[in-house]
């Protein structure tokens, strides 16, 4: 069972349509990059996948349970870490993710403060009210939230915001050893190195559609720049219906061999 | 500025709902204005009330000094105001919190003001009394909105150089009117409306300049960043949504004694009422039950306080189940409202019987938990929608109304029915608590589903 498979997924805020008929598929244990520019449509695929919005028309299951009908469910089982959104601002790191453990049922949840804190190197400013906190310090207790109950799958929308190059490297290797382990990662971003440097398979979303998706293992930087630039320019749109809902590249075929049917819209 | 405030209230209300504010307020002056004529309360008595409820209007808006930023994005999400932009272009902060001030007052005279002078010139017009009067009124009540709000900027901007130095102006202030036969009341525009001359408008004015010096002189935006690290209280208060929403409003700007301050105020009005509607009526009231409904009613403000700081899409991250959340919020709504209005009764005992207050110490958790019902259920986590958004006003007006006017005909007429209003207004305050109880639970689904969009 893939860790997230939409069908039609579509989302509508009154005239404007954020996201129409995407069909996707995510492999468990991937490192999946939705890759677009600003305003394609990745953080509303986000709030849908993850039950904080919901769909006009499609369906959705994530970790085989429908964000619709079950979103409790779906971000008890989830991490996710919003982009451009602090801790709030007059607790304190600590108290924060105390808060985030309560509502998560985590008895230990001071061991894994303990733990997120050191792995992410805020450990001094736990006791320091967030609003006092300098950008790359509240963006790492905001990771700290997404993973702190150690989620099977984490939705991250730009975790690399803010944060110095030493830091970025250290959450790229936080990634990778989660995905390593069997779990899976859906990563939003317009930065392409950043896609480039982490995923394994990425899609281009762009006004609202997605254009293709594709392995991305074997992809410099500059190829997936050209690739990116290239589906856009082009304006093609893959859409998937199948029984895998596997997802397909640009030219329509399926990428990795399975019985998906494909069609360009 | 005006446009930007204009655009910023229809894109949070609604253009219409927020367009007919104005009609709604004209609507409910033409109305009561006659009414409490009918009723026999003189016209001194209602312009009395009028410049007392204006002025608490500036006063909670000048408070927007006390909640910063922060709370702004709470409310608007993520968003930058003209009055912010000091820190890029070559205009002095002053400069831009002068106007900014200037925009809020020529809106709420405006918005608010304008529509009661008119109907009140419409009464005037039909009762063939000067309509000099009713442009004297505007004049006053915007005198008296602008005094709230110098003075609350004035405070918040004393407040965030030296708590010490805002203790002590509170507490001398507290002993000038206390404990001295200083006429303060002369120097407010209520007097001025009482009796215009030159010497009474230097008077009124004196306050107005010297609190207003004092805010631009001191006031200092509260940016994240800029300002010392924070004390950091340690609660014991648990690490849940209510533990979390009162270290929030003991660390914001004000700490716990915004929620004191604001039923204060509701406290003084309840108790001025009593005696000017004592005095003309020569009723027994029952103190308690007024002062218990009236502080009760008054806890819309702490509703507002336990929800400034949310956003309600971060909850949407969370497994959190909105009944949960809510009954969060209810629990830190009372640990808040609950104390701050006993002591505000308990406060009242110096001037009312204590014993005839005690009852009060029953309604007024009852018919707090009520009004956390009603403003859950019409307005989630954005309490400021009931401000201006005319349909959920309207029906929050009716909501309200339907447990307190009962509970004030009783404290009326208590004094000839002493063996049956205390306890029938004992169970109609029960009664409506568990009800606020109950449409709370209720609310949270219904916030879910509003705000998932």
């Amino acid at each position: 069972m893939p860790a997230i498979e939409t069908d039609g997924l579509t989302k509508r805020y009154g005239d404007l349509t954020a996201l129409s008929d995407l069909s996707l598929s995510v492999e468990r244990g991937s490192l999946f990059g939705l890759l677009g520019p600003n305003g394609s449509g990745k953080t509303t695929t986000i709030g849908l996948l993850t039950g904080q919005r919901e769909p006009d028309a499609g369906s959705a299951r994530v970790l085989g349970i429908d964000p619709v009908t079950n979103p409790l469910e779906v971000r008890g089982a989830v991490g996710i870490l919003p982009e451009r959104e602090d801790p709030p601002s007059f607790l304190t790191p600590r108290e924060y993710l105390r808060f985030v453990g309560d509502v998560r049922d985590l008895d230990d949840i001071d061991d894994r403060i303990g733990e997120w804190a050191e792995r992410l190197e805020f450990t001094a400013a736990l006791d320091t009210v967030a609003a006092d906190l300098s950008e790359g310090q509240r963006q790492r207790v905001m990771l700290a939230q997404a993973f702190v109950h150690d989620p099977e799958l984490v939705f991250i929308d730009e975790p690399l915001v803010n944060l110095d190059p030493i830091l970025q490297e250290r959450v790229k290797e936080e990634l990778r050893a989660y995905r390593a382990a069997g779990n899976t990662v859906f990563l939003s971003t317009h930065f392409v190195d950043v896609a480039a440097d982490l995923c394994d398979r990425v899609g281009i979303l762009d006004g609202g559609q997605l254009r293709s998706t594709r392995d991305a293992t074997d992809l410099s930087n500059d190829a997936l720049l050209d690739y990116f630039v290239e589906t856009v320019d082009s304006g093609e749109v893959a859409t998937v219906r199948g029984s895998t809902g596997s997802a397909v590249g640009t030219d329509g075929r399926p990428e990795d061999g399975s019985q998906a049917e494909a069609t360009d819209s | 500025m005006i446009r930007e405030e204009w655009r910023l209230h229809t894109q949070l209300f609604g253009g219409r709902r927020f367009g007919a504010f104005p009609l709604a307020v004209f609507g409910l002056a033409a109305v009561g204005l006659p009414l409490l004529s009918d009723l026999g309360v003189g016209r001194g008595t209602v312009v009395g009330g009028l410049h007392v409820l204006v002025a608490f209007l500036g006063l909670q808006v000048g408070t927007i000094g006390l909640v910063g930023r922060d709370a702004m994005r709470a409310v608007l999400g993520e968003m930058t105001l003209l009055v912010s932009s000091y820190r890029t272009l070559p205009i002095s902060w002053r400069r831009l919190l002068a106007t900014f001030v200037l925009k809020d007052l020529l809106y709420y005279t405006g918005l608010i003001l304008g529509p009661l002078a008119i109907a009140d010139a419409v009464r005037a017009i039909v009762v063939g009394t000067a309509l000099s009067d009713v442009l004297l009124l505007w004049v006053t009540l915007a005198g008296a909105f602008t005094l709230g709000v110098t003075v609350s900027l004035a405070m918040v901007a004393v407040g965030t150089r030296s708590r010490l130095a805002l203790l002590a102006v509170i507490g001398l202030f507290a002993v000038g009117v206390f404990g001295t036969d200083f006429d303060f009341l002369a120097y407010t525009p209520a007097a001025f409306y009482g009796a215009p001359s030159l010497l009474s408008g230097i008077r009124v004015a004196a306050p107005l300049v010297v609190s207003g010096v004092v805010a631009f002189a001191l006031f200092e935006p509260i940016e994240t960043g800029r300002r010392p690290a924070t004390w950091v209280p340690a609660l014991p208060v648990g690490h849940g949504v209510a533990g979390r929403t009162l270290r929030e409003v003991a660390r914001s700007g004000g700490s716990v004694w915004k929620v004191l301050f604001s039923l204060s105020v509701f406290g003084a009005v309840t108790g001025w009422l009593l005696v000017v509607v004592a005095d003309a009526a020569g009723l027994e009231i029952a103190h308690g039950i007024a002062f218990g409904t009236l502080l009760g009613l008054g806890t819309f403000t702490t509703y507002a306080w336990v929800t400034q700081f949310d956003m309600p899409g971060e909850y949407h991250r969370y497994p959190l189940a909105p009944t949960r959340l809510l009954r969060g919020k209810l629990l830190a709504f009372l640990a808040l409202a609950v104390p701050s209005g006993l002591i505000v009764l308990g406060a009242a005992a110096l001037w009312f019987p204590a014993q005839d207050l005690l009852i009060g110490v029953l309604i007024l958790p009852a018919v707090a938990v009520y009004v956390f019902g009603v403003s859950a259920l019409l307005a989630g986590l954005s309490p400021t929608a009931l401000l201006f958004d005319v349909a959920r006003f309207a029906l929050f007006g009716a909501a309200t109304a339907a447990v307190a006017v009962p509970l004030v005909v009783l404290s009326l007429v208590a004094g000839r029915y002493p063996g049956i209003a205390p306890p029938l207004a004992i169970g109609i305050a029960a009664l409506a608590g568990v009800v606020g109880v109950v449409i709370a639970d209720r609310a949270g689904p219904r916030w879910l589903t509003r705000t998932r969009g």
